[in-house]
C-alpha cells in the first residue's frame, strides 16, 4: 500500500507473571504471559482495520501499546514512517494528539467531578491554547454539533449522562485534539442496540469528514465486518488471519475464523464442522505450547488426525499470503 | 382458548423511589405476560426496559423500595396461586391524572408475606439463572456442594450421598467436562462458560417447572455463548422445559424462543410468535421493526453506508411521558394519530391471532 | 408504613450534585457545628493576635477569685488568681493554632506527595513508599513525642513538625488508595493518551478534583490531633509555661482546686478542649459522609 499511516512489526507485550513463593517452589519460576506476541500489520490512511477476537486475545493490549500507554517488550511501531517505539514520553507527547483512543470503558475519559464543559475545554486547550473565551466557546459548540449532542449537556456531570451520551463526549474529546488515527476499543459494546447504530453512523461520518483512519477493536464479528475495510483476526496474542472484510466474513481460511463466525448465536454451528471438538474456552497462557496455539481447539487438527506439524514448537505457523491481500497463519488453511 | 398458562403476570408494577429527585423510577409499569407450559418466551429489551425487574419481581427478589406495588402473578402449578397475594393489603396507591404519584407501603409486612407466598416456589418450582455466573455462585463453596444443596432442599433426595449422585447427574446433563472433577472445584477455578453451566445445573437440580434465564450469555465469549445457547436448546427438547429467556441480544432470543415479548420503558410493546415478530416486523410495533433494522449487521446497511438508527435516547423510566412511551423516537407517526400518541397510552391489543401490539397504528 | 411521594410530573435532568443539600440532617448538623467551631477558633486567634481581649490576662481581680461563670465583669468566671477566664481561654488558642496549621501543612503536602509517588508511578516507588509509611505509622506517636522532648527539649513548632511528619503516612495511604481507584476507571490512562502532561494530571485531575475532600477532612482531623497534643503536653508541663495561658496548663493548674469543690477553674478549659476537638472531628466526619460516602442515584 502507499505509505501507511501506521505500521506495526513484530509487536510483543509480555506481562510478567508474579509467582508467589509456592509457585517458585513448585517449579513454575516467573513465566511471562505473552499477551501480544509478534503482531504485524499496516493500516492505510482513511482505512478502517478491524481487529477482532475473543477476550484475552490481546486486541486491547495491542491498541494500548500503539498509543504507548505501556512499554512494549519487543517490536516496532511506525507512525507515518517515523519509529515511535523508542521515543521518550516527553518526545512523544506532541505526537499523541494525532494518535488517539476511544476507550472501551464509557467512563474512562470523563473525570466524574468535572462538568462536560470543562472536560471539553481542557481537551481543546491542549490543541489550541491560544484561543480566547469566545473561540473556546465556539469550538466547544462545534464539537458538540459534530457528535450530535445538545448544548444543554455542557453543564452536566458525567454521571448525569446516558451511555450513548458518554460515548459521544468521549469521541468529542478525542476529536478536540484533531487526531489522524483513532484506535476505537469496543466503541459500542456497552451500549444499547438502538444506540449502537447511532455511534457507528457517527464514526463513519467523522471518517469521511476528517479523513480519519481507524483501528477498530471488537469482539462483535458482524459489526466488524460492517465497519471495516480489512480485518485482522487475533487468537492468544497472535494474528491468525488478515484480509478484506467480506472475505474474512464469508470465505475465511483459518479454522479459528471459521469457528468464530459459525458460532454466532443466530446460526447453528453444526454447519461448519460436524462433530467439531467442544471448544472449551479457557485460554491457557500457562502452557504456551510451541507451534500453533489453536491446535488443541482446532477442528481441522482433530479431523486430520492430529498432525505433528501443528504442535511442533519449531514450526509455529506464520502469516503467509495465500491470495493477494489475504494472509493466514496455518499449516492447513481452509 | 389455549390451555392455562404456567405463569401469568397481570398488570405488574414495580417502582423504585429516588430521594434525590423525589420521583418514582417506573421500572415495570403495567406488564402483562403469559407463559405456556413447555414453551420458551424470549423477553427482549434495552436497558431500562424492565425485563429483568419483571422476572425478579415475580420471584420476590426485589428488595429496593417501594418495589412491587401492584399486580398479580398467577402460577399454575397443581392449583393456581397468586405469588403476589397480600400485596393490596400492604400497599396504598394514589393517582393523579391517571398516574400513580404517591405510594404507601408496609415494606416489612410485605417482605414477610412474600416469603410465605414463595415458600417452595422460589428455587424449587421456578428456578433462575443470572448474568455473571461467577458472581452469582457462592465463592466459598464448591459447585458440587451448591448443587447438592439445591437437590436436598427441593427434591426427595435428602441423603447426602444420593444428593451427590443427583448433582453429578445434572453436571453431566449440562455437559460440563469431567463432572466428578468439577464437582470439587470452586467457582473461581472455572471459566465463565463452565460456571454458567454449573449454575444451570444448580437450577435444574431442583427439578423446577420453569427456568428463568436472565442474560445467560452476556459477558461470555462468542464461542462460549453459542455453546450455552446450544445447551439451553438441548434442555428444552430433552426435558420439555418451560423457559423464560431475558436478553438484549436479539440473536440469542431469535434462536431459542417460541414466543417473544418486546419491552421498552417498563411496558410490553409487542408479543407474539417468534417467527412472526422477527420476519414480519413491519406489521408489528414500530419499535421492534426499527430495532431489527438498526442492528449493526451488514445486511442492514443502506446506500451511503449508514445504518437506519433509531434517533434519540432510550427512555429513562424516571421521566415517563404522557401517551405512548415510544412516541419521541417513532418514525411511523403520522398526523392522523399524532394527537392520540401524545395524550393517550395505547393498550396491548391483539392485532392478528397470537400477536399483540401496543400501538395506535393498529387501533381505531 | 413507608411513604413515597412524587410532587412533580416531570423530573429535571440535573441531579442534585450539590451534596450538602441532599445530605441527611445529621451530617448537616455536624458540619454546621464544626464550621461554627472553626470560625470561633479563627476569630479567637485573631482577637488574641491583635490583643483585642475583654480584659488583661494577667490582671488579677482579687475580689473575685475562683468565680464561676456569669460573674460581674467575667463572663466565664475567674481562675485561682482572679484572672479572667474568658481572656485566658481566648489566648490559649495561640498556643496551638499556628503550630497546628504547620503540622497540617506538612502532613498534607508530604502525604500527598508520597501518595502520588506511590500511586502514580507504582512499581518500586510504591513499594518504597509503602515500606516507609508502614514504618512511620508503626511508631506510637505520644511516646515518640515524649522521647523527642526528653532528648531535644524542642519548642512547640518543632513538636508540630514531628506531628506533621508522623501524620503524613495516613494521608499518603489515602491518596494512594484514591489514585488506585481512579486507575480502575482508566481515567489516568485516558488523560495521558490525550496528551496532558503528568504534572497537570497529578495536580488538577487527581489532587484538586478527586482528593480535595479527602485532604480537607484530613486537615480537620489533623487540627484536632494538634489541639490534643499541645494541650496534653502543656498539661504535663512540657509546653507553654505559666503565666502564659494554654488550655492544658490551665487544666493542670486548676486541678489543685478540684478537691476544694471549685470545679470550674479546671473544667472550663477542659470543656473548651472538648468542644473544640469535637467540632473538628464532627466537621471531618460530616464532610466525609457528604462527599466521600455512598452516592445516591
Amino acid at each position: 500500500m502507499a505509505s501507511p499511516i501506521l505500521e506495526v512489526k513484530g509487536l510483543s507485550k509480555h506481562f510478567a507473571q508474579r509467582r508467589g513463593l509456592l509457585g517458585l517452589l513448585s517449579g513454575n519460576a516467573g513465566g511471562t504471559i505473552p499477551a501480544v506476541d509478534g503482531v504485524s500489520f499496516a493500516l492505510a490512511e482513511h482505512e478502517t482495520l478491524g481487529l477482532v477476537g475473543e477476550s484475552g486475545c490481546g486486541k486491547t493490549t495491542t491498541g494500548k501499546a500503539i498509543l504507548k500507554l505501556m512499554p512494549v517488550t519487543a517490536g516496532e511501531i511506525r507512525y507515518r514512517g517515523q519509529d515511535i517505539t523508542s521515543l521518550s514520553p516527553g518526545e512523544f507527547r506532541p505526537l499523541r494528539r494525532e494518535i488517539q483512543m476511544i476507550f472501551q470503558d464509557l467512563d474512562a475519559a470523563l473525570n466524574p467531578k468535572m462538568r462536560i464543559e470543562s472536560i471539553l475545554r481542557e481537551a481543546i486547550g491542549l490543541c489550541e491554547p491560544e484561543l480566547d473565551a469566545d473561540g473556546l466557546r465556539r469550538r466547544t459548540y462545534e464539537l458538540l454539533e459534530l457528535v450530535n449532542l445538545k448544548k444543554n449537556k455542557l453543564a452536566n456531570f458525567p454521571s448525569e449522562l446516558s451511555g450513548g451520551e458518554k460515548r459521544r463526549i468521549g469521541i468529542a474529546r478525542v476529536l478536540a485534539v484533531r487526531p489522524k488515527l483513532i484506535v476505537a476499543d469496543e466503541p459500542t459494546s456497552a451500549l444499547d442496540v438502538s444506540i449502537q447504530a447511532q455511534v457507528i453512523n457517527l464514526l463513519r461520518d467523522l471518517q469521511g469528514q476528517f479523513g480519519l483512519s481507524y483501528l477498530f477493536i471488537s469482539h462483535d464479528l458482524p459489526l466488524v465486518e460492517l465497519v471495516s475495510h480489512r480485518v485482522a483476526v487475533m487468537y492468544l496474542g497472535q494474528i491468525v488471519e488478515l484480509g478484506s472484510a467480506p472475505r474474512i466474513a464469508h470465505a475465511p481460511h483459518h479454522p479459528y475464523t471459521s469457528v468464530l463466525w459459525s458460532s454466532l448465536a443466530e446460526k447453528r454451528s453444526r454447519e461448519a464442522f460436524p462433530g467439531a471438538a467442544p471448544a472449551w474456552g479457557v485460554f491457557d497462557f500457562e502452557r504456551p505450547s510451541g507451534g500453533c496455539r489453536f491446535a488443541p481447539r482446532c477442528p481441522v487438527y482433530a479431523a486430520r488426525g492430529k498432525p505433528a506439524e501443528c504442535t511442533d514448537p519449531h514450526n509455529t505457523p506464520r502469516l503467509r499470503e495465500i491470495e493477494p491481500g489475504h494472509a493466514v497463519a496455518c499449516h492447513f488453511p481452509l | 382458548m389455549s390451555p392455562t398458562p404456567l405463569l401469568r403476570i397481570e398488570d405488574l408494577r414495580t417502582y423504585f423511589y429516588s430521594r434525590a429527585k423525589q420521583a418514582f423510577i417506573r421500572s415495570v409499569d403495567g406488564v402483562d405476560l403469559e407463559i405456556a407450559r413447555g414453551e420458551t418466551l424470549g423477553i427482549v429489551g434495552e436497558s431500562g426496559s424492565g425485563k429483568s425487574v419483571t422476572m425478579h419481581s415475580t420471584l420476590g427478589l426485589i428488595t429496593a423500595t417501594p418495589g412491587v406495588i401492584s399486580g398479580r402473578v398467577v402460577f399454575h402449578d397443581e392449583a393456581p396461586r397468586d405469588l403476589l397475594a397480600g400485596l393490596d393489603a400492604c400497599t396504598r396507591l394514589e393517582r393523579r391524572d391517571g398516574r400513580i404519584m404517591s405510594v404507601e407501603k408496609d415494606n416489612r409486612a410485605w417482605q414477610k408475606q412474600v416469603e410465605r407466598n414463595l415458600a417452595g416456589v422460589r428455587g424449587g418450582k421456578i428456578a433462575m439463572i443470572f448474568q455473571n455466573p461467577k458472581a452469582a455462585m457462592n465463592p466459598y463453596e464448591t459447585i458440587g456442594a451448591q448443587i447438592s444443596e439445591a437437590v436436598r432442599l427441593h427434591t426427595a433426595f435428602k441423603d447426602p450421598a444420593a444428593a451427590r449422585e443427583r448433582a453429578l447427574h445434572w453436571l453431566e446433563a449440562v455437559r460440563i467436562d469431567s463432572p466428578r472433577l468439577r464437582y470439587d472445584n470452586y467457582p473461581y477455578g472455572l471459566s465463565g462458560g463452565m460456571c454458567q453451566r454449573a449454575m444451570v445445573a444448580m437450577a435444574l437440580a431442583a427439578e423446577p417447572r420453569m427456568l428463568i434465564a436472565d442474560e445467560p450469555t452476556t459477558g461470555l465469549d462468542a464461542t462460549i455463548q453459542a455453546r450455552i445457547v446450544e445447551l439451553l436448546e438441548e434442555l428444552k427438547t430433552r426435558f420439555g422445559m418451560t423457559l423464560v429467556l431475558i436478553s438484549h441480544d436479539i440473536g440469542v432470543i431469535a434462536r431459542l424462543s417460541d414466543r417473544i415479548a418486546v419491552m421498552y420503558g417498563g411496558q410490553v410493546l409487542e408479543s407474539g410468535p417468534a417467527a412472526m415478530l422477527l420476519e414480519q416486523s413491519e406489521q408489528g410495533h414500530p419499535y421492534t421493526h426499527a430495532l431489527l433494522a438498526s442492528m449493526p449487521r451488514a445486511k442492514n446497511v443502506k446506500d451511503g453506508g449508514r445504518l437506519p438508527a433509531i434517533e434519540g435516547e432510550v427512555l429513562d423510566t424516571i421521566n415517563v411521558p404522557r401517551g405512548c412511551r415510544f412516541r419521541e423516537r417513532c418514525q411511523r407517526i403520522h398526523d392522523g394519530i399524532r394527537a392520540r400518541c401524545a395524550e393517550q397510552e395505547p393498550e396491548l391489543v391483539e392485532v392478528t391471532p397470537g400477536r399483540r401490539v401496543r400501538c395506535w397504528l393498529y387501533q381505531a | 408504613m413507608s411513604h413515597y411521594h412524587q410532587p412533580h410530573d416531570t423530573v429535571s435532568e440535573y441531579s442534585d450534585i450539590r451534596s450538602w443539600r441532599s445530605a441527611p440532617l445529621i451530617d448537616r448538623v455536624y458540619v454546621g457545628y464544626g464550621l461554627a467551631v472553626v470560625v470561633l477558633v479563627v476569630l479567637s486567634y485573631l482577637l488574641g493576635m491583635f490583643g483585642w481581649l475583654p480584659s488583661d490576662p494577667d490582671d488579677m481581680d482579687l475580689a473575685n477569685m475562683l468565680a464561676g461563670p456569669l460573674t460581674e465583669g467575667h463572663l466565664f468566671g475567674t481562675d485561682y488568681m482572679g484572672r479572667d477566664l474568658q481572656t485566658r481561654l481566648i489566648l490559649g488558642i495561640q498556643a496551638y493554632f499556628l503550630p497546628g496549621l504547620l503540622s497540617i501543612v506538612i502532613a498534607l503536602v508530604l502525604g500527598a506527595a508520597l501518595g502520588v509517588l506511590a500511586g502514580y508511578r507504582g512499581g518500586r516507588s510504591e513499594t518504597a513508599v509503602t515500606y516507609v509509611t508502614n514504618l512511620v505509622d508503626a511508631l506510637p506517636r505520644l511516646v515518640l513525642m515524649l522521647l523527642v522532648i526528653a532528648a531535644f527539649k524542642p519548642g512547640i513548632y518543632t513538636i508540630m513538625v514531628v506531628l506533621g511528619l508522623t501524620s503524613a503516612p495516613t494521608v499518603a495511604m489515602l491518596v494512594q488508595g484514591k489514585i488506585l481507584m481512579l486507575r480502575q476507571r482508566n481515567f489516568i490512562e485516558s488523560a495521558v493518551a490525550l496528551g496532558i502532561s503528568p504534572a497537570r494530571i497529578i495536580l488538577k485531575h487527581i489532587l484538586w478534583y478527586n482528593c480535595r475532600a479527602l485532604l480537607l477532612i484530613q486537615a480537620t482531623l489533623g487540627m484536632a490531633e494538634a489541639v490534643l497534643l499541645e494541650t496534653s503536653l502543656s498539661y504535663l508541663g512540657f509546653g507553654v509555661q505559666e503565666p502564659t495561658p494554654s488550655w492544658g496548663n490551665m487544666v493542670q493548674a486548676g486541678a489543685n482546686y478540684l478537691l476544694q469543690g471549685n470545679f470550674w477553674v479546671s473544667t472550663a478549659p477542659a470543656l473548651a478542649i472538648l468542644f473544640t476537638v469535637l467540632g473538628f472531628h464532627l466537621l471531618g466526619d460530616g464532610l466525609n459522609n457528604m462527599f466521600e460516602g455512598k452516592r445516591q442515584r
